[in-house]
């Protein structure tokens, strides 16, 4: 009885253990070898973010926020820079000029920038 | 059913044993087949380990006492859950509690893991397994718990009955402190396992931190928990009032939980700035090591303890694995050096970066000084031939400043900003948790507080008191203000969108309070009286007046108590029970302490025998200030440990880049 | 002598604890010492504090009752290693590691100083960081 245990207890685990069959094996990872930069990428902003929110708190003086956050940026970019490397993708196009707060029409000035100029109503770009 | 115990353990040795071959030749020779099998392995011997544990705990209970391992921590009149806490009561049991909980967390490891690191897994089982094998060899050929007694060949011997748990041992805590420091002990094999995988396999990133995070928190709650049960245990049974001894068991148990611990900050930097990448593994692999040696301390009967089993041979087994382990883990890294380099740089000298650095160093300091004062005798002994003693005094000596200085560091730590701060923001923070701390050490001092140490470390308990608290009250104004909630609504989601961060505060806050509980010892009180009944006598402002003294016995033991009416400014505030008890089978004395715990102090009796004449009780009183706030600490640490391990709100919202040329696409990212 | 009339538990006297406190009980069984065992019938402390106690009476200093312990019992009747001699080790040591251990913070900051130090991030050009800086600011403004 007991040696009939022991043997069924060899017999399981071994049959157990080496009996894999073609279905269990896995299924190839779909690895992209870059994981290590997108996850790198994340912690990034979320450090940004979270450097954004000790700003709002007052925990930080403005210089340096904007030190921290300019650092923290050119990381970024360049964590992006190298994800689009790898990824084979373009960067993105250079960064549309920004709307100007004075019409080049009719040259008025505004207190903030705007799309179209509220006095001649021309666009403003 | 003992053989078949045998059996079971000799074949979990040899499939752990196999799936460390199968891992690692599937991998080198790229044969999927084998690693899925060294994978089965590891539940195969998950499943033979829990057999042989469920059979020995089957004799343990049943109480078959042909088996020397339950005649020797059992007998027929213990309580159930004494017997199956027999499990780990002795040395050959607690070898097969640490393999079986290591089988099931290298069970779950590879269940959760089945899909995921392709390239690392191989190595995680490994490490895993040769552990694992290590102890089964332990359990399976040096030192079995299915011995039977023999006299002569052949002829088993059974006992009837057993010798019985030490009464000491027979209270609430004890049944779960030991499992709670074994899940700590053998938890942290795991990020190790993970730590040396990624070094083998030259990850370039660094998920094994990812994919532990939880595992380390867990374990260290574990551990801390532990912990905590022993020195309450302590507290309440052993009759001095004492919860910390600094025996070298318990400073075993402490130093992986501060290398732990460290580790739990300094793994940060790698996160945030993927920097100290040599210095997390050597501090994940030490605490790995200190766990294994921890183990060797208890059981080698290298220093004598109070906590010792009792002292065999399996010294020089832990010996020889430590070394080899050590010296292999020291290559590996050296060897790694080139793939742990810093990917960034410090900005500025005053930075949280920097706050880290000498948390660590701090830590690491008075790990070490325990350690070395764990060892000094033993060292001492061996160059000198002196034979020496290292105890409270030393360690209180050393580790009190070090401690107030890590709990000052505690509360510097959250104020610096990461990567660069200016003294003038710095000033801003700092100003009120200073001005409120020194003003508590000044009035304290003006109350008539002389003790240097206490005046400092109530200081510094409020001083961090005050920062964490500002942290969260800074934080949830600014989200209750942005989104129009009240500030409990608003510390909660504050709470919810970083919670290894605020939990952590809540962390520091469990250690404030505790704080608090330790520098209550400063004033502490006792005395010893001999009292007969009518006796009156005083202690720390209580009056106490001895009602009766009685005494009795039943079936298993034999008791004294004293009925002890206390009183305070001349009003009766209750009445307390002392008692002593002598096991029969034992013959072992053990205190039942009376302890009226309070928030300010407890008042603790303990009755502590007849005279010499036995005309009269002796009873010891003690006045432990503060000490409650200890266990309230712990629970507070708890809660802040949970908090920690809640997945964070929804993190980060942000647009992939927009070549991807789905131009404001939102990629939610999780963590 | 009245003292050795008394019984153990009147033994503890705050003089008998001051000294006891710097002995160790060395019953085997405990790591208190001879000022704090709270065993009631220690086979060491007890006479530990009789002896104690018979020595007071006779007015001698402290330091000399401490010598007679370590003479009979040596080093190890003390509670704490001695600051000299090869034990003033047990003492150096802590100290010693934390100040290597600022050594090393020290190297490490020189080693990774913002002046010093070549950052481990790939490098970028300013008109590319232009261009992606766009795209984090987009990012940014949409975090909270």
């Amino acid at each position: 009885m007991l040696f009939a245990a022991a043997v069924l207890l060899t017999v399981g685990a071994i049959a157990y253990t080496l009996f894999v069959r073609d279905k269990d094996l896995p299924q190839p990872e779909n690895a992209t070898g870059w994981e290590h930069l997108e996850q790198r990428k994340v912690r990034i902003y979320e450090q940004l973010r979270d450097l954004q929110f000790e700003y709002r708190v007052g925990k930080l003086s403005d210089a340096d926020y904007q030190t921290t956050k300019t650092n923290l940026q050119t990381e970024l970019a360049a964590v992006m820079q190298e994800l689009d490397k790898r990824q084979g993708t373009a960067p993105p196009p250079p960064p549309a000029p920004k709307p100007a707060n004075v019409c080049p029409h009719c040259g008025t000035k505004f207190p903030s920038a705007m799309k179209f100029c509220g006095a001649c109503g021309k666009e403003m770009a | 059913m003992e053989n078949l115990g045998s059996v079971a353990l000799i074949l979990a040795f040899c499939f752990a044993v196999y799936s460390v071959l199968a891992s690692l030749i599937g991998k080198w020779r790229d044969k999927p087949f084998l690693t899925v099998s060294g994978q089965r392995a590891v539940y195969t011997v998950f499943a033979l380990v829990s057999a042989a544990s469920g059979i020995l705990l089957y004799a343990l209970i049943a109480g078959d006492y042909r088996l020397s391992y339950v005649a020797s921590h059992t007998n027929k009149a213990m309580a159930i859950h004494y017997k199956f806490a027999a499990w780990w009561g002795g040395q050959e049991g607690s070898l097969l509690l640490w393999a079986f909980l290591l089988s099931a967390y290298s069970a779950v490891v590879v269940f959760t893991n089945r899909r995921k690191f392709r390239d690392m897994m191989p190595w995680v089982i490994s490490v895993l397994m040769l552990t694992e094998a290590f102890f089964l060899m332990l359990d399976t050929f040096v030192l079995s718990p299915f011995q039977v007694f023999e006299a002569g060949r052949g002829n088993i011997v059974n006992l009837g009955d057993g010798q019985g748990l030490n009464p000491l041992l027979q209270y609430w805590t004890m049944v779960i402190h030991p499992p709670m420091l074994y899940l700590g002990y053998v938890g942290f094999t795991v990020p190790f396992a993970f730590a040396f995988a990624s070094l083998v396999t030259k990850q370039p990133g660094d998920a094994w931190i990812a994919t532990t995070r939880r595992w380390t928190i867990i374990t260290w709650l574990f551990q801390t928990t532990g912990i905590i049960l022993g020195a309450g245990w302590a507290y309440a049974v052993l009759g001095w009032g004492g919860y910390w001894a600094w025996d070298p068991v318990e400073n075993a148990s402490l130093l992986p939980w501060i290398t732990a611990t460290a580790f739990l900050h300094s793994v940060m930097m790698q996160e945030k700035k993927g920097m100290m990448k040599v210095w997390n593994m050597v501090l994940i692999s030490g605490t790995f090591f200190l766990c294994i040696f921890g183990t060797f301390l208890t059981r080698s009967g290298v220093v004598s303890s109070v906590h010792a089993f009792a002292q065999s041979s399996i010294g020089k087994y832990f010996v020889a694995f430590l070394a080899i382990g050590i010296a292999g883990t020291i290559y590996l890294i050296l060897d790694r050096l080139q793939y742990l380099k810093s990917e960034s740089h410090l900005e500025s000298v005053l930075s949280r970066e920097s706050s880290f650095l000498f948390n660590n160093l701090i830590l690491l300091a008075s790990c070490f000084a325990v350690l070395w004062g764990t060892l000094f005798p033993v060292l001492s002994e061996a160059v000198t031939g002196d034979k020496i003693s290292v105890d409270k005094p030393f360690y209180d000596r050393i580790n009190i400043p070090i401690g107030l200085f890590l709990l000052f560091l505690t509360g510097v730590g959250p104020l610096i900003a990461w990567r660069k701060s200016s003294f003038e923001s710095l000033k801003r923070a700092f100003l009120w948790p200073t001005v409120l701390g020194a003003s508590l050490m000044i009035g304290l001092a003006a109350g008539g507080v002389r003790h240097p140490y206490a005046l400092v470390s109530f200081g510094l308990c409020l001083f961090v008191a005050t920062t964490v608290l500002m942290e969260f009250y800074k934080g949830s104004r600014a989200i209750s203000a942005k989104q129009g909630k009240n500030l409990l609504l608003g510390a909660i989601e504050l709470t919810h969108r970083n919670t290894r961060r605020y939990g952590g505060y809540v962390v520091h806050m469990g250690i404030v309070i505790m704080f608090v509980g330790f520098t209550g010892a400063a004033f502490n009180r006792d005395a010893t009286v001999e009292v007969a009944r009518g006796t009156e006598t005083d202690i720390g402002g209580y009056h106490l007046k001895i009602a009766d003294i009685q005494d009795g016995e039943n079936d298993n033991f034999a008791w004294d108590k004293a009925l002890v009416t206390v009183s305070k400014n001349g009003q009766v505030i209750g009445t307390m029970e002392p008692e002593r008890r002598l096991y029969k089978a034992s013959k072992q004395p053990t205190s039942e302490v009376a302890i009226r715990r309070r928030l300010n102090e407890d008042l603790y009796l303990n009755f502590a025998g007849m005279s010499a004449d036995n005309t009269k009780a002796v009873i010891q009183s003690y006045v432990f200030p503060l000490v409650s706030w200890i266990w309230i600490g712990y629970w507070v640490l708890l809660a802040g440990t949970l908090v920690c391990l809640v997945p964070p709100k929804v993190r980060l919202q942000y647009a992939r880049t927009e070549v991807v040329g789905i131009a404001g696409k939102h990629a939610t990212v999780e963590k | 002598m009245i003292c050795l009339a008394q019984s153990s538990s009147q033994l503890l006297t705050p003089d008998i604890k001051r000294v006891g406190g710097r002995l160790a009980c060395l019953c085997g069984t405990c790591k208190n010492t001879v000022g704090d065992c709270p065993m009631l019938e220690c086979h060491y402390t007890k006479p530990a504090r009789e002896k104690i106690a018979k020595l007071q009476a006779l007015g001698t200093p402290d330091d000399e009752i401490v010598k007679s312990f370590v003479q009979q019992q040596g080093l190890q009747a003390l509670s704490a290693p001695p600051t000299t001699g090869f034990s003033g080790l047990a003492w150096i040591m802590p100290w010693v590691a934390i100040g290597l251990g600022l050594c090393a913070i020290y190297l490490f900051i020189q080693k990774f100083h913002p002046k010093r130090a070549t950052a481990g991030a790939p490098e970028i050009d300013s008109e590319t960081l232009a261009r992606y800086r766009a795209n984090i600011d987009k990012d940014l403004e949409k975090l909270d």
